[in-house]
């Protein structure tokens, strides 16, 4: 998928490029208003991160911009601004989804990866693995034409697992995925393990190799083995 | 007690007091002048009485001249002094009796002594005195009841302008940007006044918008370097090659990081209630909210065994079902850390209140409980999950209250105050 990243602070932006390059992905940065504006205009992407507190102009105008080109390029808004009306503004706009600073690379990551899956959705909103396959909308696993029954959160975990393939993933940005940050959980995400154990389990038995890891007690790698 | 009020007694109380002294003061001197009066005249018809006596050596006539009667007396043995006194006077004329001064004294004809009593009528000082002290109470009451409209009517309106000011001041919100509203008034101290409550308003309006924006700045700038640690630390996390102790080193600055953030996310989000900034308010189905909450908590009660039994009855709240969403989870969560193991959780809504009671160590109760950064010694959190949970409660004027039983913890949030 091919990604601009709209980003002023330049580690944070690095630390975007890099987690997101690689895998056939194609990332571009700008880290001022009149870049991106000018590259939002000439080029289309499937997903433009878009922070809103931008040398040189406010992000939430570039949305405006994009709405008159009439382009349908997704945006994820990333702001340090947590509030409400920047939310309600930005997704009135257009923005198809708005993540609050700081966030985990791996929640990103997912989260553009749902976008691109919605704008790209052309009959199937299917995720192929090796021998996995998961339909998104119809909630449906199948390892080898063989349908896996998940719950909710096991099916979460997988397609989050899936947006960051052959990346570790620590149990805090799972919890905070599954459960929303909002909730004030312990810093003790044991109960994690039961929900990776279970998919686990399950997955290997419907026949699919084991593709999932555990790293060093922090968190857990989803990928080819 | 009004200003006004408080004055109005003063000079009220005074003026009474003062006209109650001027009014016997008068009385009693007018009283004592007319009766010096009536004393000289009567002297002065004695004198005529001895000349007479003493020129034709007999006793003039008994005779009752207006409002004056002279009356004669044989005296044998005792002599009495001369005296004035008050007696009373039969006046032919009006046929009745009236008050009259009498001069009592005696004269020496032909050796013999005889008393003369010679009595005046008192009838006209006695109504001057009396119209005198008419006059004078019409005169205070007149003077009181003045006193009184002037400060009913013109008292009132003269403190308008303050009242105004004042009432401009009580609504006043440092987060508006209007002006206090004033009257305007010919009176110096009120024009004063005014110019200095709005220049107040001001300063408290400029240093609340410095105090506001270096809030916003510093918590974006914060959030900056806090989302480059997250980042770098999710990106150092990909390079795997790390030893166990390492990873154990890793997952410490995680830790630390993630509290961090969520702390500084909760310190915004009480200022924000604090301010009144969360604008969304609608009807909430709480009852719902209650049962999809105990259900997201799941895998928290199964990690330590406990149990939820729940007794809902359906109940709509007017509130933001963003800052609901916050309350049930700080009580949930409360609930959850605060438990032992294979304990239990009770929720009870009604109409009335939320009650969320849960099973504890017992005697941790802490009078402090809903202040910020108060928290037991082995509690995991922050100290802000109540200090949320009541500013919360407080925007929406319900009352939390916490009690501790039996190692029971029981918190409740009654919505009608």
């Amino acid at each position: 998928m091919k990604i601009l990243v709209i980003e002023d602070e330049p580690a944070l932006l690095e630390s975007i490029l890099a987690y997101f390059t690689g895998e056939g992905n194609i990332c571009e940065h700008a880290s001022d208003f009149a870049l991106a504006s000018e590259k939002i205009a000439v080029y289309s992407y499937d997903c433009i991160l878009l922070d809103l507190g931008l040398p040189g102009g406010e992000g939430l105008e570039l949305l405006t911009k994009l709405k008159q080109l009439k382009k349908r390029d997704g945006v994820l808004i990333i702001s340090a601004r947590h509030s409400l009306d920047d939310k309600l503004a930005g997704l009135d706009l257009g923005a198809d989804d708005y993540l609050v600073k700081p966030f985990h690379l791996s929640e990103l990551k997912a989260r553009v990866s749902a976008i691109v899956r919605r704008k790209n959705f052309d009959g199937d909103n299917i995720i192929h693995f090796n021998e996995m396959a998961v339909d998104v909308s119809a909630m449906k696993v199948t390892v080898k034409g063989n349908l896996v029954i998940l719950t909710k959160k096991e099916f979460d975990l997988l397609v989050y697992f899936l947006s960051n393939r052959n990346k570790v993933v620590t149990k805090n940005a799972m919890a905070e995925h599954l459960w929303g940050d909002e909730m004030d959980l312990s810093d003790d995400f044991d109960f994690i393990y039961t929900h990776v154990k279970n998919l686990r389990k399950k997955l290997l038995e419907a026949g699919a190799a084991d593709y999932l890891r555990s790293v060093y007690g922090i968190g857990y790698k989803f990928g080819d083995i | 007690m009004k200003l006004a009020n408080r004055y109005n007694r003063v000079n009220i109380l005074t003026s009474i007091v003062v006209f109650a002294i001027t009014g016997l003061i008068y009385y009693v001197v007018i009283h004592f002048i007319l009766t010096e009066k009536l004393d000289r005249d009567l002297v002065v018809e004695e004198n005529e009485i001895r000349q007479y006596v003493s020129t034709y050596h007999k006793l003039p006539l008994p005779a009752s001249y207006l409002d004056q009667k002279i009356a004669y007396k044989n005296l044998s043995g005792h002599v009495p002094e001369r005296e004035f006194l008050y007696t009373r006077y039969y006046n032919p004329k009006e046929r009745e009796n009236e008050p009259g001064r009498s001069l009592i004294t005696v004269v020496h004809l032909n050796g013999k002594a005889v008393e003369v009593t010679i009595t005046k009528s008192r009838v006209e000082s006695e109504d001057l005195v009396r119209i005198i002290l008419l006059i004078t109470i019409g005169i205070t009451l007149i003077l009181l009841l003045s006193l009184l409209l002037i400060n009913r009517f013109v008292l009132n309106r003269l403190w308008r302008p303050f009242y105004a000011i004042l009432n401009g001041m009580k609504s006043f919100e440092v987060a508006r940007m209007d002006a206090i509203a004033h009257e305007d008034t010919r009176i110096d101290e009120f024009n004063e006044l005014n110019q200095s409550v709005n220049a107040m308003a001001e300063r408290v309006r400029r240093d609340y918008k410095e105090l506001k924006s270096f809030t916003d700045n510093a918590s974006h700038e914060m959030m900056t370097p806090l989302a480059v640690i997250n980042s770098k630390l999710d990106s150092l996390l990909q390079t795997e090659s790390f030893t166990a102790q390492q990873g154990e080193l890793l997952a410490d600055v995680y830790h630390a990081t993630g509290r961090l953030s969520r702390l500084h996310q909760s310190l915004l989000l009480l200022a924000k209630i604090e301010n009144n900034l969360i604008p969304d308010f609608q009807e909430i189905d709480l009852k719902e909210m209650v049962e999809v909450k105990g259900r997201q908590f799941q895998e928290l009660f199964e990690k330590d065994g406990l149990s939820l039994t729940a007794d809902l009855q359906v109940v709509e709240i007017k509130m933001s079902r963003y800052l609901a969403d916050i309350l049930l989870n700080n009580l949930f969560s409360n609930a959850v850390r605060h438990n032992i193991t294979g304990g239990y959780i009770r929720v009870e809504l009604s109409s009335v209140a939320l009650i969320m009671a849960n099973s504890g160590k017992p005697g941790n109760i802490q009078s402090k409980i809903f202040d910020r950064f108060s928290k037991s010694a082995d509690s995991e959190g922050m100290g802000l999950g109540l200090a949320i949970t009541k500013q919360i409660c407080n925007l929406y004027g319900f009352r939390i209250s916490y009690q501790a039983e039996n190692g029971e913890h029981v918190f409740k949030v009654h919505f009608a105050g």
